[in-house]
């Protein structure tokens, strides 16, 4: 299981509690239990505060493209493991694996992948059924 | 030379001299460091989970049995917002728009990487989120009442003992609490969202640490807590902070930003990105810039 923490807003459990919550900026829409493996091209690499997204396209069965929003953690985070701002680039041929959101909608949360230049940063093995 | 020079010349020199050994004194701890066991893995997060935070790294505070009691209350509390969490249900809180840890949880289990720089009278630790402690080691002591005022990072003083710097804090209110009534929380963090409250600190608790360097890739940080108002003795807790190993300078971890996860009728969403960029303030060619259009 994919564990992500996300104390990025960090919020006042006002529960007579006084103490700090995770959830502002949480992870809990994406299914934890579930993975997903996407082979699209990169639209955009969002190398922002306070998470990085890959704005990815994927073909759908009808031919058509669908884009997809990946969201990752902190631009410092990830630094921590070996990414660089330019470790995506648009048109980019990746595959993805990630957490789906649990709706259904076309966004997820990277687990790990793999680029035109081998897998990214800390990228372990790919699993999951494929997009 | 005249009487009065030479003697403005010794203690100039002298004091070169004592600047100096000071100086040489002071270890070297440059670099990045991140807290061994709150380190991300390949997507950002922690490496562990909430439990192996719990069970891996040191907690086990000494709280009077009143304040165990309510601890455990809060940590069911807390369980019943996790469950709510892992069906993408948002459990409700009030936002705090900053990455503040404040001590001691800075120093227990934030995920955050941070600089300590030794000079001769003071030690700065700097934190990516921008929090900043100050250690004075000239030899002060603490602040006055009279002028002291409780915040997320307290009043420190310290020394040092061969390599190991002494710190001594007080005077630490949680960013978290509205009030120093509410106490210090010491929440241990891992997971999606997992935390749990390990105890609540009074405004009167006093802090000691003793930080070294174990190995070249290591610091160690020995605190001890008392607190007498929430611990039945003092509460001896360590933490080992490792070099960071793909990154040589701090960053800013900035908690706000591009915000993509509203909460859409009490459930967490993504929303897209945003349609529009921003245009520069100035052309490139130096012409006055025409009104921008504001992100839709």
């Amino acid at each position: 299981m994919s564990r992500v923490q996300n104390y990025a807003l960090i919020a006042i459990a006002v529960l007579l509690t006084a103490s700090p919550s995770l959830a502002h900026h949480s992870f809990a829409m994406f299914d934890q239990s579930k993975s997903v493996t996407l082979q699209g091209t990169v639209k955009d690499f969002r190398w922002t505060n306070p998470h990085v997204f890959v704005q990815l396209l994927v073909k759908t069965e009808s031919g058509s493209e669908e884009e997809w929003s990946i969201e990752m953690t902190s631009p410092e985070h990830l630094a921590r493991v070996g990414w660089k701002p330019g470790a995506m680039k648009p048109g980019d041929k990746v595959t993805l694996v990630i957490h789906p959101m649990r709706d259904g909608s076309a966004g997820g949360q990277f687990i790990s992948g793999t680029g035109p230049d081998g897998p990214f940063a800390g990228s372990p093995a790919t699993n999951g059924e494929s997009k | 030379m005249t009487l009065p020079r030479l003697a403005l010349a010794a203690a100039t020199l002298l004091g070169c001299v004592v600047s100096m050994g000071a100086s040489a004194e002071m270890p070297d701890w440059s670099g990045q460091w991140e807290n061994v066991g709150a380190t991300p893995d390949a997507s950002g997060g922690f490496n562990q989970s909430l439990e192996q935070v719990l069970t891996r790294m040191q907690w086990g505070p000494p709280n009077r049995p009143e304040l165990q009691a309510r601890v455990d209350k809060m940590v069911a509390g807390e369980r019943k917002r996790l469950e709510a969490i892992s069906r993408g249900e948002d459990p409700g809180g009030v936002d705090v728009k900053a990455c503040t840890f404040g001590f001691p949880l800075v120093m227990l289990d934030s995920p955050l990487m941070f600089e300590i720089l030794p000079t001769p009278k003071e030690t700065t630790l700097i934190f990516s989120s921008r929090e900043i402690r100050h250690v004075y080691t000239d030899g002060r002591e603490h602040t006055p009442k009279d002028e002291l005022w409780a915040t997320p990072w307290g009043d420190s003083i310290g020394h040092w003992e061969g390599q190991t710097l002494v710190i001594d804090t007080i005077a630490v209110k949680s960013p978290f609490a509205s009030s120093e009534s509410e106490g210090v929380a010491v929440m241990a963090f891992g997971d999606v969202e997992g935390e749990q409250t390990i105890t609540i600190l009074s405004s009167q608790a006093h802090f000691v640490e003793r930080i070294r360097m174990i190995d070249k890739d290591h610091l160690e940080d020995q605190m001890t807590v008392i607190d007498p108002n929430s611990l039945t003795e003092p509460w001896h807790v360590n933490r080992t902070y490792q070099r960071v190993a793909h990154i040589h300078r701090m960053v800013y971890e900035d908690c706000e930003g591009e915000e993509r996860n509203p909460v859409v009728n009490g459930r967490f969403t993504l929303a897209p990105p945003p349609s529009a960029t921003p245009k520069p303030a100035t052309p490139p060619n130096g012409a006055p810039s025409s009104p921008s259009t504001p992100p839709k």
